[in-house]
């Protein structure tokens, strides 16, 4: 009622009319998330919410359900019936997980049925400005002066710091990993001069270095992105090969039938397709990007084999 | 005689309860913690603060232990609310086991009718009255007004 | 910085966006009311609302609501002792018992009004001088920060009427509490005994339990003892006397200044102003006998800590895109989505977004002191109904709002753990304001400390050799120093007589 009656108020643009019945879904369909309400997740999944409840004609509901990384919500949407009505928004950390953890409660892969990926998005290598001349001048710095570079990350392992201990395996540069409460803690103290360098997501970094602050060295991904077409990559600087690109993606519990795994993918990709949805994707600095189940399997496979080989190269305690 | 001395000792353990609770509780902390990697003072472990932690509220439950038996005159723990600790406690496990499998309305509805047994005066009658007027407030409130993403029923 | 605040004056005074400014505080207000059901429950709910707005007025209305919620957290706490956020916790130190012993309509309107002048000062700070604390805020590194909760724990170890040692055996427990979880610097698990607990205790549990809860199962089967007295409910009552607010200034402007300082450095924030607010006062105070019966400094002081801490909290958000806690990331979320990504140029790019939301928060906390003050005499109206037809509601209300929290099974009947802990704690003299104390700094100072030995290879004088920590340190020492002499003079006089 809130909701309704706040956006019956002036100032509140148009709204579309909700799409025609169907046999699915019949009643309302529910986005679970295992973040914080106001991270990132819950961002993306109210956006998505917000959308498919109109091409879907059912309402939608986000439940956040955080706790350990993301895998008690796992834990949870992989023994819900499958049924089509519980989905998940997943992120990178869901690949980042099956490496860390002892044990989880599900299977990683098995134990779901993988829809679409959202958006997918690199990290960010930066410094203050005027620090490092390029992305090669801090991997010799680092190699002169071992463990004397000081790397803010956003949590012990997060994908941000295993961003960083990969580009330490690769280059043979060693730095000293500081961990922060979140990407926002780390830019702090980046601006204050507590650490040299944070590899953080664009929503981190971009308006920093839009305002001069911060020079950005290097992009994770593989190519160079779209989106800031002048920085190089890590891989044509420091480490050839080099390819980290973070992603949100929809899972929903394995055994879903094909026919309504079909429906909600449908779903998914029509509200990407729409262009203040895909727009508010990509202003979180994310590249809008639509995928196929067994795209979305590939890459989480792929990425789940990567990260088994950092943290036991770079020696991090599993959980 | 001996009465008398039985008497002092169940003074003597009822005086040293509360400081002996928090010794406990110290000390299966410590317990737990002694496993945990120290690590060095440049890189500290997971186990440090817990450690020292666990010794810190020992040290202070024995320093209370002995205040409390030296202090002039007891201080007398207050009346236990039975009644009220039973029926409460039911209540918000009631809720807390229902919410996930039977919705919000159902669990709301036992919960509040249960705890209303913590009053020694209720009566079936107006407690089931009062139990369907709270619960469709709250079903207004949380579901209605702020639309919680709580399902009302079994889903 | 006139011409650009009264900008801002002119963006707000908009019919439409005064509508969004009037709904965000009293939704915030009634939010803040609730037991558990917190401002970031609330802002995010509403963040597809948002999609249909603009940037100003979504930033307006949701930071209304932030800041709305923080006025109405002190109702529920001096009426029934439910924090109704974590930052009122100290409102039930003093107000609580300010209501029980009748005097529940003048508890609110000094909560109000101290809220009204510490939000007042926020403001002023946020006009007058937000770039010189970020750039005070940026110089808090990882030393000062551990400093500064060793000092925030020192002052506050006189939190609670019982004795010191059981005080600081509480704040202990609560740091105690605070350790459960995956370590935030190894991520190693202490005290992990369910993967629900792997992100902690929360907090929200934690406050519900020992004050709520355990308020409940004292009360609930008392029939004759908490029955409402003959209440008055006249406007009369409800005013201060002349000496009462004589005696408040020096507390609210002590208050709003704690709080404004808390409130920008990123990462502390409310709560923790409220609990510094209420140490500084009572180690301060004259009569430091009376705190914990209803003394109208200690809810004023933290009153307007908490207030002033939630506008000066916008600090790091808008003048450097950083967000302090949570609600400041949704907030800057909601504003990304909106195509505006806050950063150092918010202010040179988008004035009358800066300057309008500033704005706002002025009008906005006159709003609700415009709200408060006649919605009194209703609060007061509550306490009217018997408590046997008043704590099932209760009850309810928090299983509720705490389960909405995280949608957590686990946290509900953990809030159920801490009531009994915290009803069987009260029954043996411990006081459970010093457990919250403990729980939310000690965290901060783990992390904090851990991280300074990790930044620079273990060397202790790194405390000494930074001017910030060096003065926090001085400050410490000079606290022990008065604590060992006052409590050497109370000896000395004791013998005496």
């Amino acid at each position: 009622m809130l909701r309704k009656l706040l956006t019956s108020l002036p100032l509140v643009a148009a709204l579309a009319v909700p799409a025609a019945a169907q046999d699915f879904p019949d009643r309302a369909l529910r986005i679970v998330h295992g973040f914080g309400a106001g991270g990132n997740a819950d961002t993306v999944s109210r956006i998505m919410a917000e959308e498919m409840s109109r091409t879907l004609g059912q309402p939608m509901v986000v439940e956040s359900r955080p706790g350990a990384g993301g895998t008690v919500a796992s834990g949870y949407v992989s023994k819900e019936a499958p049924d089509g009505y519980t989905m998940q928004l997943m992120v990178g950390g869901h690949a980042v997980a099956a490496a860390l953890y002892k044990e989880l409660p599900y299977e990683s892969v098995e134990g779901f049925t993988f829809i679409s990926t959202l958006g997918q998005f690199p990290f960010m290598v930066a410094a203050r400005a005027g620090e490092y001349a390029s992305m090669e001048a801090l991997v010799e710095a680092a190699k002169a002066a071992p463990g004397s570079i000081k790397i803010g990350h956003s949590g012990v392992g997060s994908t941000q710091h295993l961003t960083g201990e990969l580009l330490a395996l690769r280059t043979g540069a060693e730095f000293l990993h500081i961990p922060y409460k979140g990407g926002a803690a780390a830019s702090t103290a980046l601006m204050g001069g507590e650490v040299d360098v944070v590899i953080d997501t664009g929503t981190v970094i971009r308006p920093q270095a839009d305002a001069g602050v911060y020079d950005i060295l290097a992009i994770t991904s593989g190519e160079r992105w779209p989106d800031a077409p002048d920085v190089p990559t890590v891989a044509e600087t420091v480490s050839p090969g080099f390819d980290v690109v973070s992603w949100t993606g929809i899972g929903m519990p394995a055994g879903v039938p094909d026919e309504i795994a079909g429906t909600i993918r449908v779903a998914v990709h029509d509200a990407l397709a729409v262009p203040a949805v895909s727009e508010k994707i990509a202003s979180l600095g994310a590249k809008p990007s639509p995928s196929s189940g067994e795209e979305m399997t590939a890459l989480i496979e792929g990425q789940v084999a990567v990260w088994k080989d950092v943290i036991e190269s770079a020696g991090i305690e599993k959980r | 005689m001996a009465n008398t001395e039985n008497h002092a000792d169940q003074n003597m353990a009822s005086r040293a309860a509360s400081g002996g609770v928090l010794l406990l509780a110290g000390l299966v902390m410590l317990f737990f913690a002694w496993g945990y990697p120290t690590g060095t003072l440049n890189q500290m472990g997971a186990g440090f603060i817990p450690q020292a932690i666990a010794i810190l509220i020992s040290g202070l439950a024995v320093a209370i232990i002995v205040i409390d038996l030296k202090a002039p005159e007891p201080e007398r723990a207050g009346p236990v609310h039975w009644r009220g600790l039973i029926f409460i406690s039911a209540a918000v496990i009631i809720f807390a086991v229902l919410v996930d499998v039977a919705g919000l309305v159902p669990s709301m509805f036992l919960a509040v009718a249960v705890s209303m047994f913590a009053d020694h005066q209720a009566r079936p009658v107006p407690v089931l009255i009062y139990t369907l007027l709270a619960t469709f407030f709250g079903w207004l409130l949380f579901l209605v007004g702020l639309e919680l993403p709580i399902p009302a029923f079994w889903r | 910085m006139l011409d650009q605040f009264l900008l801002g004056l002119s963006v707000v005074l908009q019919p439409d966006v005064l509508i969004y400014a009037f709904f965000g505080v009293f939704i915030g207000q009634l939010i803040g009311v609730l037991p558990g059901v917190g401002a970031i429950t609330a802002i995010s709910l509403l963040l597809p609302v948002t999609f249909y707005l603009d940037a100003t007025t979504s930033m307006i209305l949701l930071a209304g609501i932030y800041y709305g919620s923080q006025y109405g957290g002190s109702i529920a706490s001096i009426l029934l002792n439910l924090p109704g956020t974590p930052s009122s916790v100290v409102t039930c130190l003093e107000g609580y018992p300010l209501a029980q012993s009748n005097r529940a309509g003048l508890a609110l309107f000094v909560a109000a009004f101290s809220s009204f002048l510490g939000g007042m000062v926020g403001v002023s700070i946020l006009v007058l001088a937000a770039i010189p604390m970020t750039v005070i805020a940026l110089k808090f590194g990882a030393p000062e920060y551990a400093m500064l909760v060793i000092l925030g724990l020192l002052a506050a170890s006189m939190i609670g009427t019982g004795s010191q040692i059981r005080s600081f055996a509480m704040v202990a427990l609560g740091i105690a509490l605070g350790l459960v979880g995956a370590d935030a610097t190894t991520g190693y698990y202490r005290f992990v005994a369910m993967p629900e607990l792997a992100d902690g205790i929360s907090l929200v549990s934690l406050a519900m339990g020992l004050f709520g809860v355990s308020e409940v199962i004292r009360n609930a089967s008392q029939r004759a003892a908490v029955d409402a007295p003959a209440l008055s409910i006249r406007m009369r009552d409800v005013f201060p006397t002349r000496a009462q607010a004589r005696s408040l200034v020096f507390p609210i402007m002590r208050g709003s200044s704690i709080g404004s300082f808390f409130g920008a450095l990123p990462g502390t924030g409310a709560a923790i102003a409220s609990f510094m607010a209420y140490a500084v006062e009572r180690r301060f105070s004259g009569t430091p006998a009376k705190f914990g019966k209803g003394h109208l400094p200690g809810l004023a002081a933290p009153e307007s800590a908490n207030n002033a801490a939630s506008q000066t909290g916008f600090i790091p958000t808008l003048t450097l895109g950083v967000p302090g806690d949570a609600v400041m990331a949704l907030i800057i979320g909601a504003l990304i989505l909106n195509g505006i990504i806050p950063g150092p140029r918010l202010m040179v790019d988008q004035p009358e977004l800066f300057w309008g939301v500033i704005a706002s928060f002025f009008v906005g906390n006159i709003i609700l002191l415009m709200i408060n003050i006649p919605l009194i005499k209703l609060w007061v109206l509550l306490l009217r109904i018997p408590y046997q037809k008043l704590y099932p509601v209760i009850v309810v209300m928090i299983c509720v709002g705490v389960y909405s929290h995280r949608t957590s099974v686990t946290d509900v009947i953990l809030t159920l753990v801490f009531g009994i802990l915290g009803y069987v704690m009260k029954n043996y003299r411990f006081e459970p304001a010093p457990v919250l104390l403990g729980f939310v700094l000690g965290p901060l100072l783990e992390d904090n400390f851990r991280r300074t030995m990790l930044l620079y290879g273990g060397d202790f004088t790194i405390f000494l050799t930074r001017p910030i920590s060096a003065v926090l340190v001085t400050c410490s020492g000079v606290l022990i120093v008065i604590g060992i002499w006052s409590s050497l003079n109370a000896r000395r006089i004791a013998a005496r007589s």
